[in-house]
């Protein structure tokens, strides 16, 4: 458990390392852009809260506006932190299939609007008798799978059947339907992004229609993510946009020439005792993915060679200008998963701390 | 933190709210003294390194066994902390500490218990002196030879013999030892690991005789892992094996040591299952850690684990599997990387036949610093 905290106004150079920092000129950019992106639209953002974990981060893109209000949450202990932290409307975009954490969604649906993803008639049914069970009343979003071959219905009919399933049931409401889709490592010019990005919403979006076709309107369709930011809103029908990856961005990512990345990591020299190595303090078990080497911010001549469990080793092909105790700054390849492992943001604006906050849903996977 | 539904001692193990991080307890145990028993007649010892675990339940349990150094080695100074305060009074801390804040703290520490700390540079030397006269207390200070992997360590020989000598003298300091992280040696060639292991921990012991040459005393000797324990540890002059991976057997090292069994497994359960030859399960990278590759199913034929994203494992089903497998169903995962996938659960289930026996709070989870 940690039990360090830096007060407000202390220094960069005096912060404790390794340190997970917020660059909030740079996260600030990135919900004003989607504010500004979203402003003038029928599709809101509904940003994904995984890639935060954090009601703050989550209410500070509300608050600056271009969304629908509430946000995606990956599993039913996340959206708990959601709400206890004041989001008051949640999409869920997994099945959930235990009874325990059927039963946890339909609590938390008495306290917000909470929404589930589905796929399965059965899993319908099982959400039905807790939700009745329990007095609640829960959300319906049909998962629709276009292009990941992960969870989702792979038909129109299938849509229009589990629709048809939680409109009938009671202590359900159906809603509408979601998908999810990757830019498959594609570059992020804007012709990539809208050929992939369109085809494969579309698939979301015909399922939405033979849904409407059967006489079930549709509420909610919520598709897209940051590669579609500004593709989605402009297909018809789409109602919300589930960015998670825009907020912190990822050095290296098709979208860092939008977004700035924002999540960084302060480290600390520990041994230069080699010619042209320095050890820093800290490895993958805090940065993830010993393959994906983050970038190192500034320091040119200098670069990242490998991860270890616990230590990042640097090397120079001249003299190497850190000592131990130098401090350096990371920009990480992978964020999302990387967040997981941190329990807080140092949120920091010209070097200075002006802000600490919990990353209070940090491994929230039930 | 997480939020797992808790369930009383007794609860059978299928029942546990998923995705849950399981250890056997039978198998830890036997683990931990196929282990042990090598050093029990033996001048060398082993120093159970908990960085893979975190644990403090499970570093007690090692430590309950013979054959022990008295006490763990640990990363960093957070996690020596930790320990610190879950009661254990004998911690190296087997990496370099160089920032004033962090050897203040190592220097508390050291107060009230035997706290160890690897160098391997004279200016660090002489943060760690100023801060140990300042705080009244005297560290013990092993010098860090490199031998194999590039992670510091001052050159063995000469350059260690110097660092040895400055530490010696420096007021508040006492240089205790050497030690070397060579890096796990994954070979499967008996011979080659160890050529490769005798070669780095000779360099250790070379530098050794050449400090005690100069009428310094080496206590400790601190070398090895759980791949060469064998070898590190019947080697004249070795002290203590840093070996760790061994209480819980990992995936990437259990085919080099087939004497150790894999005692600690992620249960998850299958979310959906559309596609007759693909399923989903509610335990991907963040539940899992995938640094060292994807997890593997255990024991359910037919189905196989085909990797991941940050919140779905994904299956790959042939055969029966396709008709039987449902969601709600439990499917058992062997991380390839145990000291990655505690470091992301807050809590670890304690089993034995099948059924919960403790909660124990994996203590040390993220201090990184």
């Amino acid at each position: 458990m940690e039990t360090y905290r830096p007060s407000v106004g202390t220094s960069v150079q005096e912060l404790e390392t390794p340190c997970l920092l917020v660059d909030l000129d740079a996260l600030e950019s990135n919900f004003e852009l989607v504010a500004q992106t979203y402003a003038g639209t029928v599709c809101k953002m509904r940003q994904h809260g995984k890639n935060i974990k954090s009601p703050v981060v989550a209410l500070k893109q509300i608050r600056a506006g271009g969304t629908m209000g509430g946000v995606c949450s990956a599993k039913v202990s996340e959206a708990e932190v959601m709400v206890e932290g004041g989001v008051e409307d949640i999409l869920i975009t997994n099945q959930i299939v235990t009874r325990d954490k059927i039963a946890r969604a339909c609590a938390l649906a008495k306290q917000a609007d909470v929404k589930v993803a589905v796929d399965d008639a059965r899993n319908v049914h099982d959400l039905s008798s807790m939700a009745t069970e329990l007095g609640a009343t829960l959300g319906i979003v049909i998962e629709v799978d276009t292009s990941m071959g992960r969870g989702g219905v792979r038909s129109p009919a299938a849509g229009v059947e589990l629709a048809r399933l939680a409109t009938d049931l009671p202590g359900l409401v159906f809603k509408g339907v979601m998908s999810h889709q990757t830019l498959q490592g594609g570059s992020g010019d804007r012709a990539n992004r809208e050929a992939i990005g369109r085809k494969f919403i579309q698939i979301c979006l015909d399922v939405r229609n033979a849904i409407e076709d059967a006489g079930i309107p549709v509420e909610i369709v919520s598709s897209g993510e940051s590669f579609t930011y500004d593709i989605a809103p402009e297909m018809e029908g789409v109602t919300e946009v589930q960015g998670g990856t825009y907020a912190l961005m990822a050095h290296g990512h098709a979208m860092s020439g939008d977004f700035q990345v924002a999540g960084k990591i302060l480290a600390s020299v520990v041994s230069a005792s080699r010619p042209g190595i320095a050890v820093g303090d800290v490895g993958y078990r805090a940065l993830t993915s010993p393959t994906r080497l983050p970038a190192l911010e500034g320091l040119p001549g200098v670069r990242v060679d490998s991860l270890q469990e616990d230590h990042v080793v640097l090397r120079s092909d001249g003299d190497m200008p850190l000592s131990p105790g130098d401090r350096f700054v990371l920009l990480p390849a992978v964020q999302d998963t990387m967040v997981n492992r941190w329990d807080q943001f140092v949120a920091v604006r010209n070097d200075v701390v002006e802000a600490v906050w919990d990353i209070s849903a940090r491994g929230c996977v039930h | 933190m997480q939020r797992p539904v808790f369930k009383a001692p007794g609860t059978p193990v299928e029942e546990l709210d998923t995705p849950a991080l399981v250890v056997d307890l039978d198998r830890l145990d036997s683990n931990i003294e196929t282990l042990h028993s090598f050093f029990r007649d033996r001048e060398s010892t082993v120093r159970p390194h908990v960085g893979c675990h975190r644990c403090p339940a499970i570093a007690r349990r090692q430590l309950a066994v013979v054959g022990t150094a008295g006490g763990i080695a640990v990363n960093t100074v957070g996690e020596a902390e930790s320990f610190a305060h879950h009661g254990f009074n004998d911690i190296s801390i087997a990496s370099q500490v160089a920032s004033p804040p962090k050897i203040a703290r190592v220097c508390a520490l050291a107060r009230d218990r035997t706290i160890t700390v690897a160098c391997d540079s004279p200016v660090v030397a002489g943060l760690l002196s100023d801060a140990a006269v300042a705080a009244g207390v005297v560290l013990r200070v092993v010098v860090d030879v490199h031998t194999r992997l590039e992670r510091g360590g001052v050159e063995p020989g000469r350059h260690a013999v110097d660092l040895a000598l400055a530490i010696e003298n420096a007021p508040g300091l006492r240089f205790v030892g050497l030690m070397t992280y060579e890096g796990a040696i994954f070979v499967e060639d008996a011979e080659e690991l160890e050529t490769e292991s005798g070669r780095c921990i000779q360099l250790v012991l070379d530098t050794r005789e050449a400090v005690e040459r100069e009428g310094i005393e080496v206590e400790v000797v601190s070398v090895g892992g759980t791949y060469n324990y064998e070898i590190a540890g019947a080697m004249s002059g070795v002290t203590e094996v840093q070996a760790g991976s061994y209480a819980l057997m990992d995936y990437r090292y259990a085919q080099y040591c087939p004497q150790f069994q894999q005692a600690a497994r992620v249960m998850c359960t299958v979310t959906s299952h559309v596609e007759p030859g693909k399923a989903l399960t509610d335990a991907g990278e963040k539940s899992i850690g995938s640094d060292g590759g994807p997890p593997v199913v255990d024991g359910l034929p037919g189905v196989t684990g085909t990797g991941g994203s940050a919140e779905h494992g994904h299956l790959a089903l042939e055969g029966a599997a396709q008709s039987t497998l449902s969601p709600g169903d439990k499917v058992w995962f062997i991380p390839q990387d145990l000291g990655t996938c505690f470091n992301i659960y807050d809590y670890v289930y304690a089993t034995r036949a099948g059924r919960l026996e403790a909660v124990w709070p994996i203590a040390a989870r993220g201090l990184y610093r």
